[in-house]
């Protein structure tokens, strides 16, 4: 078997419970650190020209958006997480 | 998004003037309506032609030429409709089994062809989506639907989004036609999108999807993989505009966690510049790491039998087995430059490169699956589009 999972060789969440809690626990101060440098200060209605600028949406550009995460998905283990109801492919 | 509904302050006064003039500066979009959530008012309708070839050392692997359209129409400012349609025409090899090139698969050619429909209602503070897709490959078929609602906080600082989507998918395969599996999968998601200043938008979106049936690979040997898969997956993004160069930063980060023991973190960043009236130059990166399946095993064969059998394969037969590449250990880096070209108010075209490389040892810490060649693709994308 590999020698380079992180998990045991059985199928399930086998994660060490320690381990998996450090890294959940390192993850939430990365983000609460990034995010405290920069305190929330909701805009006004007359603030947000710059938050409607089309470079600001999360999607961006559907086709190309749909082009990468088909290859990624298709490449890699991890797929998911930008919407629901995409479907599958049997892509090699 | 509500998120970014801009409302402008009380008519009158020389401020409101300014203000108004600055928000009406091109590439500004400001709703002509006070409504928190209303369809778009212009119609988008775009094509691209896709090319994707991928390689490793001494195997030309698999070639994508992939057509694509998609559509948006705003049928009244409470409905809009959206749908896209691909062509995917696939050729080439790829190993049965690690990256053997004695194991690759003679050539094959397939073509794919998936299209998609989502109808959206827009409420004073709220929005619904009913959306429906399929893609079909002459081994592969899969119908998917799916319902998402977003919800808008009273000053459109804030917007809950929800999902839930479901898909039915039947395999089959060309090197065993007695082979005839399905697969369902259903899907939540939960999300929140925060205006954290005039210049920063914040979300963060959590994914669970559980499937059963078939998730074995038909082309890999040997390839025995469990039945149930259920997935985790913690998506955060975070923009922000620079306004002293007038650019955008777009990072995200991905958490992937699932049954099969493996996890994985995705980092992304765009930095998107306007050069010029006409130009916008986009340079990306992102980073890609996984731990390997639990049941994934290195290339290292049974001295008696031999590749693609790990020893002690018939003697002890394992339960779950795999050695397909995707679910080794690696880390994976993607450059990626787009440029835009707006050659009126309402046309755009375009054209973005990207180059993909997998290694083991890009593994996050060091410690990726040995024994595997590294795995590179390179992408292409031409488009045009246009507002109507």
């Amino acid at each position: 078997m590999s020698t380079a999972p992180d998990q045991p060789l059985v199928a399930g969440s086998t994660v060490p419970p320690t381990r998996r809690a450090l890294s959940r626990l390192g993850l939430a101060l990365i983000a609460a650190a990034g995010l405290g440098g920069c305190a929330m200060s909701p805009p006004q209605p007359w603030e947000k020209g710059n938050l409607a600028r089309p470079e600001m949406t999360m999607g961006g550009d559907a086709l190309d958006q749909r082009f990468v995460q088909h290859i990624y998905g298709s490449k890699e283990a991890a797929s998911g997480g930008y919407g629901v109801g995409g479907g599958g492919c049997g892509c090699n | 998004m509500a998120a970014t509904d801009t409302r402008l302050p009380p008519r009158g006064g020389k401020a409101g003037a300014i203000i108004a003039a600055a928000l009406s500066l091109p590439g500004v979009i400001v709703p002509a309506t006070a409504l928190a959530d209303t369809a778009p008012e212009r119609g988008e309708i775009a094509i691209k032609y896709l090319q994707y070839q991928d390689s490793q050392p001494d195997l030309s692997r698999i070639r994508v030429r992939a057509p694509s359209v998609y559509v948006m129409v705003p049928l009244s400012p409470k409905w809009s409709v959206e749908g896209s349609w691909v062509s995917d025409t696939v050729s080439g090899a790829t190993p049965r089994y690690h990256t053997a090139v004695s194991g690759a698969t003679r050539k094959m050619s397939d073509k794919r062809i998936a299209e998609d429909v989502k109808v959206t209602r827009y409420e004073e503070r709220s929005s619904y989506s009913l959306s429906l897709s399929h893609s079909g490959e002459n081994d592969y078929q899969s119908n998917a639907g799916g319902l998402s609602a977003s919800f808008s906080s009273d000053d459109n600082n804030r917007t809950w989004n929800v999902g839930f989507g479901y898909a039915a998918d039947r395999i089959s395969s060309t090197n065993d036609p007695t082979l005839h599996q399905r697969k369902n999968t259903v899907e939540f998601m939960v999300g929140v999108t925060q205006a954290w200043t005039a210049n920063d938008l914040v979300q963060v979106n959590l994914t669970l999807n559980h499937g059963h049936g078939y998730y074995s690979d038909p082309y890999k040997e040997p390839d025995i993989r469990p039945d149930k898969r259920t997935q985790s997956i913690l998506l955060t993004r975070w923009n922000h505009h620079f306004s002293e160069m007038s650019a955008t930063l777009k990072s995200s980060y991905r958490y992937y966690h699932d049954n099969f023991g493996i996890n994985a973190h995705t980092v992304g960043a765009e930095w998107v510049q306007p050069v010029g009236d006409r130009w916008t130059v986009t340079p990306e990166l992102r980073y890609y790491t996984q731990g390997a399946a639990s049941f994934y095993y290195d290339p290292v064969y049974d001295p008696v039998v031999g590749a693609p059998y790990p020893p002690g394969y018939f003697t002890n037969p394992p339960q779950f087995i795999s050695p397909d590449q995707r679910l080794s250990a690696f880390g994976a880096i993607t450059a990626g430059l787009k440029v835009a070209l707006k050659l009126s108010a309402d046309w755009t075209v375009d054209v973005k490169a990207e180059r993909y490389e997998q290694r083991g040892s890009w593994r996050l810490g060091g410690q990726g699956s040995p024994g595997l060649e590294p795995f590179r693709a390179t992408f292409f994308q031409f488009g045009v589009s246009t507002r109507f």
